[in-house]
């Protein structure tokens, strides 16, 4: 097993200060194996037979067991529930002339004003330096399967617009280059977030102005994302740690525990600001935006927030091309304990509100938060959804098996949306919807309102 | 070599070798014609109590990007510094301590590139800033509507030799002009076909087609706000309308002065200014001079480029001030 680069992550995670916990416990308690085989394997991990195993020996059937309690209710308790009549694959079968299969169900999508080869997106992680070293091999990757991709908070600032800060950490422009670059053909787009840090050295209007993005910007591939708190940690600011020499390059722009100029340690926290807002605020914010940026897609991108309903029909009202919600359960680079554990709303839960607004609304939304497999997907896009954001799996892949990984691990995603979409006897992922998935607990069904599995 | 575009196409070798098209006699003319309204401006200004005063260059912060357009940052000491591209924070703290106020300000903006073609947009350019203190936007649009007049009326007369060689013709401006809120410039705009963002600016084309519909110099008032800057004052009565004006040239040549009633209250310019993603620690300056009270101002900006290109009635800006600098072309 090639358990190097993954190793090499983990050891890195280890040797950081602090971090000794975390990595174990990131290692037991979220599927590495499982994203590490995907970017390994490629499509062979979606048919979970090794090279020991030959089919006719193995016995295998549903994995049953969760690995460990939840504390509230997860996706593991909705499943994807086929009929057996299905009209749809009629339809498709006239349309073929023959039976429709799995591999017929067209991924192809359009969300947030962008067209992608299938309903993911990969979600804008920030500065944090154990992703922004992997970061160009997902650009790529993802560049290449047509899927739009965010660039987080912080980068520029933190790493440096055009030039490296330091040699082993690609600066905001490669991020972006190598995406845009590496695009092909109509899918695709990038959509960049701009922290109030950023802010100060205004960001987006620098990528407006900037003459190697202009012609992105002209075709339409470009957005800008305004980020309104993250699951692991909503309703407060970017937490990271940073070695001496970054904080005294950024004790102008950011709050740090300690005065790097006067207290002389090997580790600071550097914080950031959650930014206020109230619907005047957050509305002319998107007015602004549309205003000052006319040919680039206005993104909205939130924590799990109690008002998750309100901000979206701002947004919508607003005209905003898409609304992100990131569950509780959303990766992070760094996140107060307290935070991970008590604050915000389960991803299942924004899916359910969501569920009741999308009639209402025209907004397209994506949410995150551990997914991981395509049933994450489809379960997602059940719910009214556009698309699925993933961000720590492609992290893990990276880590696996460089850009090679990350293309596996999407084209496992990939069979697998076509399989359980195909299951349920949709061709078209955006034919997904409610009377596809049921919960597991009747209550749940009814609040979310969806079927129970009880009938 | 050229670059072609749509709208205007940038004469790059004519502005890389500047210094031969400086000694043309078109350019000459031009020069004297924007020396010859400078003249006029000040000599208004100054017989209506204004006061001049020399212009900040570089700041702390300067007014946050305008559609777009980036700022230039310069090493200060250590400390980042700002170049102007708008010196309006500074006209409220100055109107509040003398009154009147006006200065010939250089502001830098780093348009985004399609602001190139457009045929009036500089990278570099000056603005003629004017506020004054206690007064209301309607009494800012009626400084600017006679400031105008007079302009174009004088340059007419005194510059008449000038203007002949150049072909050109100016029309008699007499004030009071004519005035839309912005809500009857778009359903203006629609009934002509256009269907625009009833909350954004109005873009340039369209912009540019209006004002060849209404064929006078006009007000476009009562802007929606988030379509512009934090310090445009919101109308109490009109929640989401704001009390601001862009003043219209006449003939397609698009906007002649910018200006407002100004925000002035500490509160309300503070969650004016987050709309920006901004964290207002950077206006510290600013906003500490609004806690303290300033008096409430209204003011407005002439692009002298813009006025220069309408009183010769060029095709496009660069031919209308010394050394211009067109958004992403290199050039002395």
């Amino acid at each position: 097993m090639k358990t190097s680069p993954l190793l090499g992550l983990l050891l890195n995670l280890i040797r950081k200060p602090g971090t000794l916990g975390s990595a174990a416990k990131f290692a037991e308690q979220y599927p590495l194996a499982d994203v590490y085989s995907r970017a390994s394997k490629g499509r062979a991990a979606v048919f979970p037979l090794t090279e020991l195993d030959e089919f006719g020996k193995a016995l295998l059937g549903a994995p049953i067991y969760k690995p460990a309690p939840t504390r509230h209710d997860t996706l593991d308790s909705i499943l994807v529930v086929p009929p057996l009549y299905t009209p749809l694959r009629l339809k498709k079968m006239e349309e073929l002339m023959r039976e429709p299969v799995f591999s017929d169900v067209e991924t192809e999508c359009s969300f947030g004003g962008f067209r992608s080869t299938m309903p993911i997106a990969v979600a804008s992680m920030g500065s944090t330096p154990v992703w922004n070293k992997v970061s160009l091999m997902v650009s790529r990757a993802a560049a290449e399967a047509g899927i739009p991709m965010g660039v987080g908070e912080n980068v520029a600032t933190v790493w440096g617009y055009s030039k490296r800060v330091k040699p082993s950490q690609p600066c905001f422009k490669e991020r972006v280059m190598t995406y845009l670059e590496n695009l092909k053909g109509p899918h695709g787009g990038v959509f960049i977030q701009q922290s109030v840090e950023d802010a100060y050295d205004e960001l987006w209007n620098r990528v407006y102005s900037d003459p190697d993005i202009t012609p992105y910007i002209d075709e339409g591939k470009v957005g800008f994302e305004i980020k309104l708190g993250q699951g692991a940690k909503p309703g407060l600011g970017g937490e990271t740690l940073v070695d001496r020499e970054t904080a005294l390059r950024l004790s102008q722009k950011y709050a740090f525990d300690a005065d790097p100029q006067k207290v002389v340690k090997q580790v600071y926290e550097r914080h950031s600001a959650p930014g206020t807002f109230t619907p005047e605020i957050l509305g002319s914010m998107i007015r602004l935006m549309h205003n000052n940026y006319p040919r680039a897609r206005v993104w909205v991108k939130m924590g799990p927030y109690r008002d998750l309903e309100k901000v979206a029909e701002l947004c919508s009202a607003e005209r905003a091309d898409l609304l992100w919600v990131d569950g509780k359960e959303g990766g992070t680079g760094l996140s107060p304990v307290a935070a991970l554990k008590d604050l915000g709303l389960p991803l299942v839960a924004c899916l359910g509100r969501i569920l009741k607004l999308r009639h209402r609304l025209s907004l397209d939304f994506i949410c995150s938060g551990r997914l991981v497999d395509g049933g994450d997907i489809v379960k997602v896009l059940c719910f009214g959804c556009s698309a699925a954001g993933l961000g720590r799996p492609f992290v893990v892949a990276a880590y696996s098996n460089g850009v090679e990984g990350v293309r596996n691990y999407l084209e496992t995603l990939r069979v697998e949306v076509q399989l359980l979409t195909s299951a349920v006897g949709k061709y078209r992922v955006s034919d997904l919807g409610p009377e596809d998935i049921a919960a597991t607990d009747p209550s749940l069904a009814r609040e979310l309102g969806i079927d129970s599995v009880y009938g | 070599m050229c670059v072609i575009n749509m709208m205007f196409t940038v004469p790059v070798e004519e502005l890389e070798k500047y210094y031969k098209t400086v000694r043309t006699e078109k350019t000459g003319i031009v020069l004297r014609v924007q020396a010859l309204a400078g003249r006029v401006v000040r000599d208004w200004l100054d017989s209506h109590g204004f006061l001049e005063l020399l212009p900040p260059i570089i700041g702390p912060v300067t007014d946050p990007g305008i559609r777009g357009a980036k700022q230039v940052s310069i090493d200060y000491y250590g400390r980042e510094y700002k170049v102007m591209s708008s010196a309006i924070l500074y006209k409220q703290m100055l109107a509040t301590a003398f009154g009147k106020i006006y200065f010939f300000s250089p502001n830098v903006r780093l348009e985004p590139l399609e602001a190139a073609t457009t045929g009036r947009h500089l990278a570099e350019f000056v603005q003629i800033d004017i506020e004054e203190a206690d007064v209301d936007y309607r009494a800012a649009m009626s400084t600017a509507e006679q400031l105008l007049s007079h302009t174009v009326n004088t340059v007419a007369k005194e510059g008449a030799h000038l203007l002949e060689k150049l072909g050109r013709k100016l029309p008699n401006f007499t004030p009071p002009f004519k005035k839309i809120t912005h809500a009857e410039a778009v359903e203006i705009l629609r009934q002509h076909g256009e269907n625009l963002n009833p909350s954004a600016e109005i873009p340039w084309p369209q912009e540019e087609k209006l004002s060849k519909i209404i064929g006078e110099p006009f007000f476009i008032t009562d802007y929606p706000r988030g379509a512009r800057g934090f310090y445009d004052r919101e109308d109490p009565d009109r929640p989401g309308i704001l009390k601001d004006f862009d003043l219209l040239y006449p003939e397609g040549y698009g906007e002649a002065a910018s200006g407002a009633e100004r925000e002035y209250e500490y509160s309300k310019v503070l969650a004016r200014l987050r709309e920006s993603g901004e964290n207002p620690a950077k206006y510290g300056w600013y906003l500490e001079m609004l806690r303290e009270g300033i008096r409430p101002t209204s003011g407005f900006g002439i692009g002298v480029e813009r006025l220069t290109r309408y009183l010769c009635g060029l095709r496009a800006i660069w031919e209308a001030r010394p050394y211009p600098k067109v958004p992403g072309v290199y050039s002395p």
